[in-house]
């Protein structure tokens, strides 16, 4: 998978996380991995097709969950990760992922992208690609949320 | 879910072939037909079908003529007019004797469908009844493809999901995001034992050969994609829109919760002998 695509993600997160009251991520880590991404605790799967098909997964600790839907609640305290909170960080993949469709269309790929898929648990994996696929750690505001980016050669 | 009956009245008989080619793969099923005014108010009367397929031309009277004589047997009858030309005039006089649903010929399955799925739904909203139609052929689908993949028949159920989340206590959930309109997500899911008992049927094993959990569930991530490739191929023929699917995100754990926030989703369940093969198709709300 060509890195230069993993570009449109950062960008958007870079773009849209400050809008909600966040610093303005970093870039902390890029690595590869290969087919199967361990979720951290909860994990948003968004996918794309048309001009490019693949996946994306917003993957966060729970920890780091909690803060992201804080903040975007206006710094409402999140004790558990409930239905309210989950929402939240359903809306921001949702955000981050249309915005990111608009960076890849200024690249010349056109996407549409599908409704979000929350999912959590204590020990699961998500298999996104049958190939490697890259991986770029964000760092927000000292949590870490980690980008899972597949796209289909 | 019942069948909703349909007359059509057309004279032409290429007409009416048709209308009812399109209406086989859905909900509607054409109950009856007839050439000209006379029949159709007899057959109306006899039938009493939900909805009506009314053409504009017929050798005895004009169809909205033919629509007032059957509202005066059935002053709730629910009329859709199809003609050549769509003006205003034949519109408004259309309206008068209580005809709100108009098409252009030629009719596209699409128009067809949506049209009648409106005048028989005035208390549902409008897209409720479209997207009972994608759900009857998602299941439908489902019960094809386990057919041609294993040979198996399935007792098949399907309802409106009510609760925020899908649980799958132990086994496999591969989700399939749909894009285009409405745009939506499918999750097809089962218990362990049933993933590997379908996998080794796939793949034609026997119960008792070996199989890591990595290839069956590889091979349920397949027949997951094409299975929900198959629906939305369904979807494009029966509604002209284009459905595309995502490549597949396939989880496999224990306690696995998938959210089900801003998505209206309805569940599917094929009983096999393998086990429990369900399916959550879900689509955006407010679209």
């Amino acid at each position: 998978m060509d890195a230069k695509l993993v570009n449109p993600f950062i960008d958007a997160l870079v773009a849209v996380m400050p809008q909600m009251g966040f610093d303005v991520p970093k870039r902390t880590k890029m690595s590869v991995k290969s087919q199967t991404c361990a979720s951290l605790g909860v994990s948003i799967i968004v996918g794309f097709t048309k001009g490019l098909r693949g996946n994306v997964v917003y993957n966060l600790s729970e920890d780091a969950a909690k803060f992201i839907a804080s903040k975007m609640m206006m710094g409402m305290p999140v004790e558990a990760l409930d239905e309210m909170a989950q929402s939240a960080l359903s809306e921001m993949s949702n955000m981050l992922t249309a915005n990111a469709a608009t960076n890849l269309a200024a690249m010349g790929y056109t996407v549409d992208i599908s409704t979000p898929s929350l999912t959590v648990g204590q020990d699961f994996q998500i298999k996104i690609s049958n190939e490697n696929y890259l991986v770029v750690d964000m760092d927000l505001g000292g949590q870490i949320m980690e980008l899972n980016i597949a796209v289909q050669a | 879910m019942e069948r909703i009956k349909v007359l059509v009245v057309d004279d032409s008989r290429v007409s009416c072939a048709m209308l009812s080619n399109m209406m086989a793969k859905t909900n509607f099923e054409v109950c009856g037909m007839a050439s000209n005014c006379a029949d159709a108010v007899l057959k109306y009367e006899s039938l009493r079908p939900m909805a009506v397929t009314m053409d504009m031309n017929l050798p005895d009277a004009d169809g909205i003529e033919c629509s007032r004589r059957i509202r005066e047997i059935d002053p709730d009858a629910r009329i859709v007019m199809i003609s050549a030309m769509k003006d205003a005039s034949l519109m408004e006089r259309g309206r008068e004797v209580g005809i709100t649903s108009f098409l252009q010929k030629p009719v596209s399955p699409y128009e067809l469908i949506d049209a009648l799925s409106c005048i028989v739904s005035d208390d549902i909203k409008r897209n409720t009844s479209i997207r009972d139609l994608y759900i009857q052929s998602f299941s439908k689908v489902l019960r094809q493809s386990l057919f041609s993949l294993v040979g198996v028949h399935s007792e098949m159920s399907m309802e409106r999901a009510e609760g925020s989340y899908l649980d799958i206590p132990s086994g496999i959930a591969v989700i399939v995001g749909l894009t285009g309109s409405p745009m939506g997500r499918a999750i097809v899911y089962m218990d362990t034992e049933t993933m590997f008992a379908m996998a080794k049927a796939i793949l034609m094993k026997e119960d008792d050969d070996k199989m890591t959990a990595e290839e069956a569930g590889d091979v349920i991530e397949e027949a997951a994609n094409i299975i929900v490739g198959r629906c939305a191929s369904v979807i494009n023929d029966l509604k002209d829109v284009d459905m595309r699917i995502s490549p597949p995100g396939t989880i496999v754990g224990k306690n696995i919760r998938i959210a089900n926030f801003k998505i209206s989703s309805y569940y599917i369940e094929a009983k096999t002998r393998f086990g429990k093969v369900c399916m959550n198709v879900g689509f955006a709300e407010g679209e």
